[in-house]
């Protein structure tokens, strides 16, 4: 059996259940969760990190399209109280954007700024970030939100590398990566080479959650659909 | 989608209010977010950011306008066909202007702190005096609003994902000092790439057809949609 690891997603694991796995995200793997514009992917992210994170699980959190700031707020409107896995260090933040604001961020043992327009300081922050959680725990969450900026502030050859040696390095620490892209940001080369890189896809249009996962072990594809809404607990798959 | 009590700030557009309404909420554009009104040309969206503005304004919220299509006097004569006069709060200084069109050389600007000049195919000028413009505002009072009218001007005169970084890097600022921001476009005139760009920099999406005004999205709320007239009121649902 696959290992997989409670979305926290209402409905999720329930649907994504086979003879080969549980239901849930499949552990250590890599998914890229995408779309078009504002259906759902952000919060989606957001949930499966809190789940993590309520089971005390760390997460290395890359976050390049809000300051922590504005995560924090939106995670707190739907009651996923962050502060204290902040205190606590359970979470670990890469804060990509903030120094675009002009705001001056204090970096923490578990908060760092960086700038989404200078990939190899990312990337350096990625690496201190990943040995930070794997010390902690070999069982660690990942997540990406998103590539959109990474794609604004550099050439998309650029972004692709980036991710690759990201997606190296979470596999090699035997994370879990979920990774958020709005779907027409590039154009449809760049997106079928950014979809191959990743062992499960999810995508959300607003009305369709699709998830594809790629056993290789098992030479198996499996895919599974259903509706889903948004809530105030966030994304729920409701299997209409 | 219920989701917890979100606070807004009145639009100024009647109808939009109830439209917006969610459970125990007030309803209007989510404070403190960021809001694209996009749609074919003609069909409302200055008139929007307009009224956006004035209502600001009236409630004593500062605004800064930055506009890339008409010059500060067009700017005043449009707000004035609709009875939106803004006389007072240029003069109160509640009201900063960059404008990217006038030549301040020729005389056409007033001499102010709160009117500025800047050009349409340099964003990195315009970027600054962004900065200035929402410290200068943001110390006065840190609930206001920002409009920029419009990104399509801006996209026509410069490398398009130049400019997504400059609309990403406003809309930090303005949303880093407390303030709502929205962003005028109009649909179709940049490709689609990049149209998707603009839409997953902000958080709420209003379209406007020339009679529907849709909210396609918004923090807190799912798709709602109402019918609209342009009056001599301004948009009304």
């Amino acid at each position: 059996m696959i290992q997989t690891i409670e979305s926290g997603i209402p409905g999720f694991d329930q649907l994504t259940v086979s003879e080969l796995a549980e239901g849930g995200i499949p552990e250590k793997s890599t998914t890229l969760i995408y779309g078009p514009p504002k259906t759902g992917k952000s919060i989606f992210c957001n949930q499966f990190a809190y789940q993590g994170l309520l089971k005390q699980e760390p997460c290395l959190y890359v976050s390049t399209d809000q300051g922590l700031k504005q995560v924090q707020s939106n995670m707190m409107g739907f009651n996923w109280l962050i502060q204290s896995y902040i205190q606590n260090q359970t979470l670990y933040i890469i804060d990509g954007i903030s120094q675009l604001s002009g705001a001056k961020l204090e970096d923490t043992n578990n908060i760092k700024s960086s700038s989404v327009g200078n990939p190899a300081d990312m990337m350096v922050k990625v690496g201190i970030g990943t040995r930070s959680v794997y010390k902690k725990s070999n069982h660690f969450i990942s997540i990406l939100d998103s590539l959109n900026t990474l794609f604004a502030f550099n050439q998309e050859q650029m972004v692709i590398r980036i991710l690759k040696a990201y997606l190296r390095r979470i596999r090699e620490a035997g994370g879990t990566g979920l990774i958020a892209y709005t779907e027409g940001v590039t154009n449809s080369d760049t997106e079928n080479e950014l979809k191959s890189l990743f062992d499960n896809t999810i995508r959300l249009d607003g009305e369709y959650i699709r998830v594809e996962s790629n056993f290789e072990d098992y030479e198996e594809v499996k895919s599974y659909e259903s509706t889903y809404i948004i809530t105030d607990e966030g994304v729920v798959v409701n299997g209409k | 989608m219920v989701i917890k009590m979100i606070p807004c700030i009145e639009s100024g557009i009647p109808g939009f209010e109830e439209l917006t309404r969610s459970n125990g909420g007030t309803g209007g554009i989510p404070e403190n977010t960021a809001t694209l009104v996009y749609g074919p040309a003609k069909t409302g969206k200055s008139i929007f950011g307009n009224q956006f503005t004035y209502q600001g304004l009236l409630s004593g919220e500062p605004c800064l306008y930055i506009t890339t299509d008409k010059g500060l006097k067009q700017f005043e004569t449009s707000m004035n066909e609709f009875q939106w006069p803004i006389e007072r709060y240029l003069e109160d200084n509640s009201l900063y202007v960059i404008d990217t069109i006038s030549d301040v050389s020729k005389g056409k600007l007033p001499k102010s702190k709160t009117v500025v000049q800047s050009y349409i195919n340099n964003p990195t000028d315009i970027m600054v005096k962004v900065g200035s413009g929402v410290h200068y505002i943001y110390r006065n009072n840190p609930r206001f609003r920002s409009v920029i009218d419009s990104a399509t001007t801006l996209l026509a005169y410069n490398d398009n994902m130049l400019i997504i970084r400059v609309l990403k890097a406003y809309l930090m600022r303005v949303n880093e000092a407390g303030g709502t921001p929205i962003i005028l476009y109009t649909e179709n005139s940049a490709d689609r790439i990049v149209e998707t760009m603009l839409k997953s920099l902000v958080d709420n999406i209003i379209r406007l057809d020339g009679k529907e005004l849709v909210v396609e999205a918004m923090k807190g709320i799912g798709k709602r949609s109402s019918p609209y007239l342009i009056t001599d009121k301004g948009i009304e649902l």
